[in-house]
């Protein structure tokens, strides 16, 4: 029983563990696929809280719509709810409590989606697309960061249709993460900014840029205490770098990798280059991985400086991942990213989200705790 | 009004003359605006770059010269955020292959725009005259032959008038009317000179009667230690200055000069350059203000000191005191010689070489880069070719740059407006809903990502 209207709910179902034939690649790496995905490029996941039992799976996407699925043990996913923005949905988070579901898009607007009731109400508003938006937990207070390409970083108490701290920055926001104290935006040409959120949230520091490409992607990573001490930046150009923040050495500690490139060793052709679309870190191992424009993803350990495991190729570029709160599950999304223009684009490729086991995959190189 | 033009009187100063003159109507609004804020202006310019990724038709050009002439017009003083130099180059840089543009006005307007804006005219006007741009356009002789009269280099304003006419530039009365206009200015000058007791004989001599300190010639060096300021100004204006005759010794080179004087006349063997055009490397375009390689201020020197107890090595400085000129060729850079340990100061690690980059040379190796592309040069470059496999020009088309999720959204408000006009028409049948509704539809594109409603 399909909850999403037009679309074929029974379709290619979670349980078709054995996929596709052979000649298909649109699921190369045989993981599951979600049932009723988007109808157009899914632009943002994220799975629910550990607070909230179960596994709950957000995506939105670029047919005005945020989904939930449930993902249960056995690998089904079963439609839940939906919700629909004026314009298409550039990024999804969950309150802490998981009862929440914020939801931000090209439509200037942000909202609150509790999915108790079922009713989505407006929280923010900007005067251009909201490209990111966050949940921030602190001691003393609670709020939405919403980050836009109107240059302003909103901070929103959902109750009040006022931000209750607007700060403005030198460039288009187009990517940010949170990992309480610390957050990051990274913008256009190439900015970086960092503010801490302790007492109220202040800018810390710009940063010279460690990429020499067009922001794109950007996830904080975590010390052994579990304090945000870094994050990982990816740009349009197959390039992740790793920054610390204090480090003791930067020189030796911060780094850059290439990814998502192909013909690697084949010096006679030229070796392509593709986006990095999105970054994510396993919650237990720290490990990270990426996904991007050549269809592949990839995971990396970035202690031991090594890739851990690089995916088939797709047939479409991978737009989006997650790890559910655990690390158990990561889920990616294979849509069309727009990468070489609209020329490129047909509407009537299929659109798809995956899950995969991820607990074994991503443990570290050398195992150190 | 008279509030307005009071106004307008207060800050003459820093608006900058244009070529053509600006319109009163337009300074007024831009002031106006630029004092209630920049968000309108911000929208406008928006719009812009939103058309220029969305255009489809056959002129592209249109959309560029439009924007570069609004900008213009609304940041009468100039400064970075009307990105005017980073559009003109674009612009420029842009249609070099296209030859149907080659004697089109605007692109000439444009080029003549991008040479004022460099530090050496002269070889953006010859590098055009060997690309074939404007050669029929007597425009781009005019304007060519006033960088030579602002040189005070007579003969060959008047050969470029001469050459413009050779080739038959249009249109010609204006060419004929400006080249009379020169020449009436030389003879002018030559009775008024002859008029004068010192006649025809070098100026500079003239000076040295007076005791007074000289003007605008290098400072002694002052004090024990010679300090010497570390930019010469005195030479590079002295050899600019206007309406000194040279008719006698147009060729002979420049005292103190330290910017060698391209001179055609005579068979200079170029060395280098392979590629197309018959000349390369000019000489900065933008103001390299320290161009000097950093020396010793004072014998003193800092005690060692140890920092995170590790000794700090400090090397010694270059020995020179000046450095004599030398062409730009393929110079090897300026890599920092430091030897900082590395653990205190990330900031400072070898720079990495790189060609001293000026626009006109941007513009030539762009031009080349393509050139090259197109004729499929195996084994050209000799480090391994990498292709990104995204739309570059889409999003780096004009002044600033956008990200797909950008472009993407800009498609899509497009699509929406039209499928809003789609409905709207259907649903009443006027005739003068088309236009309308195409207007409505331009509008709400150009609204593109940031703005709600665009005010125009």
């Amino acid at each position: 029983m399909s909850l999403f209207g037009t679309n074929a709910g029974f379709g290619t179902g979670g349980t078709s563990v054995f996929g596709s034939t052979t000649t298909d690649t649109h699921n190369p790496m045989k993981d599951v696929e979600v049932t009723s995905p988007p109808d157009d490029s899914i632009s943002c996941l994220a799975f629910s809280p550990p607070t909230l039992p179960g596994n709950f799976l957000i995506g939105g996407s670029w047919a005005n719509d945020v989904r939930c699925w449930e993902v249960q043990d056995n690998g089904q996913t079963v439609p839940k709810a939906q919700q629909m923005h004026t314009g298409p949905v550039l990024d999804v988070c969950w309150s802490d409590d998981g009862s929440k579901v914020f939801t931000a898009s090209c439509d200037k607007t942000a909202k609150m989606w509790d999915l108790n009731s079922n009713q989505a109400m407006q929280i923010a508003q900007h005067d251009g697309p909201i490209k990111s938006i966050h949940w921030i937990k602190a001691p003393n207070y609670s709020c939405i960061m919403t980050a836009s390409w109107d240059k302003t970083l909103k901070f929103w108490d959902t109750r009040s249709p006022n931000p209750m701290m607007s700060l403005q920055m030198p460039e288009r926001a187009y990517c940010a993460d949170v990992v309480y104290p610390m957050a990051v935006i990274a913008t256009a040409e190439r900015g970086l900014l960092v503010y801490q959120l302790e007492n109220q949230p202040s800018e810390f520091r710009r940063i010279d840029s460690p990429l020499k490409h067009q922001h794109r992607c950007v996830a904080i990573f975590k010390d052994k205490q579990n304090k945000p001490t870094g994050f990982a930046l990816g740009s349009i150009e197959g390039r992740v770098a790793i920054h610390y923040i204090n480090p003791p050495n930067p020189a030796k500690d911060n780094f850059t990798f290439k990814c998502h490139r192909s013909n690697g060793t084949n010096t006679a052709t030229p070796q392509d280059i593709y986006a990095v679309n999105a970054i994510a870190f396993h919650p237990v191992h720290g490990t990270l991985a990426t996904v991007g424009s050549d269809g592949r993803f990839s995971f990396w350990d970035k202690d031991a400086r090594t890739k851990l495991k690089t995916s088939e190729q797709l047939d479409q570029p991978i737009t989006a991942c997650c790890f559910n709160n655990n690390g158990n599950i990561c889920a990616y999304s294979s849509s069309y990213d727009w990468s070489k223009g609209h020329e490129y684009y047909n509407p009537q490729k299929k659109n798809y989200i995956f899950l995969r086991n991820a607990a074994e995959e991503l443990k570290p190189r050398n195992k150190k705790w | 009004m008279a509030e307005a033009e009071a106004e307008w009187e207060l800050c003459k100063e820093n608006i900058q003359p244009l070529r053509g003159g600006r319109a009163m109507s337009a300074l007024k609004e831009a002031l106006t605006l630029q004092e209630e804020g920049g968000s309108a202006i911000t929208q406008r310019q928006q719009a812009f770059e939103t058309e220029l990724r969305m255009y489809d038709g056959d002129d592209p050009l249109d959309v560029w010269d439009r924007y570069i002439k609004w900008t213009e017009q609304t940041f009468p003083q100039g400064g970075k955020e009307s990105h005017f130099s980073v559009l003109l180059e674009s612009a420029v840089k842009k249609f070099t292959e296209e030859n149907k543009y080659y004697n089109d006005a605007r692109y000439i307007d444009l080029w003549i725009k991008f040479a004022d804006h460099c530090q050496e005219p002269l070889d953006i006007y010859r590098y055009m005259q060997a690309q074939g741009i404007g050669l029929m356009s007597s425009a781009f002789y005019i304007a060519w032959s006033e960088e030579y009269e602002k040189r005070g280099n007579f003969r060959n304003a008047d050969s470029t008038f001469q050459e413009g006419l050779n080739c038959g530039a249009k249109p010609q009365d204006r060419l004929k009317q400006f080249h009379k206009a020169l020449q009436a200015r030389v003879t002018r000058q030559v009775m008024s000179g002859m008029g004068q007791e010192s006649g025809v004989v070098d100026a500079m001599e003239m000076d040295m009667e007076e005791p007074n300190r000289k003007t605008l010639v290098e400072l002694k060096a002052l004090g024990k230690e010679k300090a010497v300021a570390p930019i010469s100004r005195g030479s590079s204006i002295t050899t600019h200055q206007p309406r000194r005759l040279q008719m006698k010794a147009p060729m002979a080179p420049l005292r103190n000069s330290r910017l060698m004087v391209f001179d055609e006349n005579k068979k200079v063997a170029e060395p280098q350059d392979p590629k197309l055009e018959s000349w390369m490397g000019p000489p900065s375009a933008r103001a390299k203000e320290n161009e000097q390689k950093p020396v010793k201020w004072t014998k003193a020197k800092l005690p060692k000191k140890t920092h995170a107890g590790l000794p700090v090595v400090i090397p010694a400085p270059a020995k020179p005191t000046f450095q004599p000129f030398v062409e730009e060729c393929e110079q090897p850079p300026a890599v920092t010689p430091c030897k900082i340990n590395p653990s205190m100061n990330s900031v400072l690690s070898a720079r990495k070489p790189h060609r001293e980059e000026t626009p006109l040379k941007r513009v030539q190796d762009w031009q080349a880069q393509h050139q090259a592309a197109g004729a499929q040069a195996p084994g050209a470059d000799s480090k391994p070719r990498e292709q990104s496999m995204y739309c570059k020009e889409l999003l780096f088309n004009g002044a600033t740059e956008f990200c797909i999720e950008e472009l993407r959204a800009m498609r899509y408000h497009q699509k929406h407006a039209q499928r809003l006009v789609a409905s709207s028409s259907s649903s009443n049948s006027s005739p003068g809903d088309e236009s309308a509704g195409a207007s409505a539809a331009s509008e709400s594109c150009r609204a593109g990502p940031s703005s709600s409603g665009s005010s125009h």
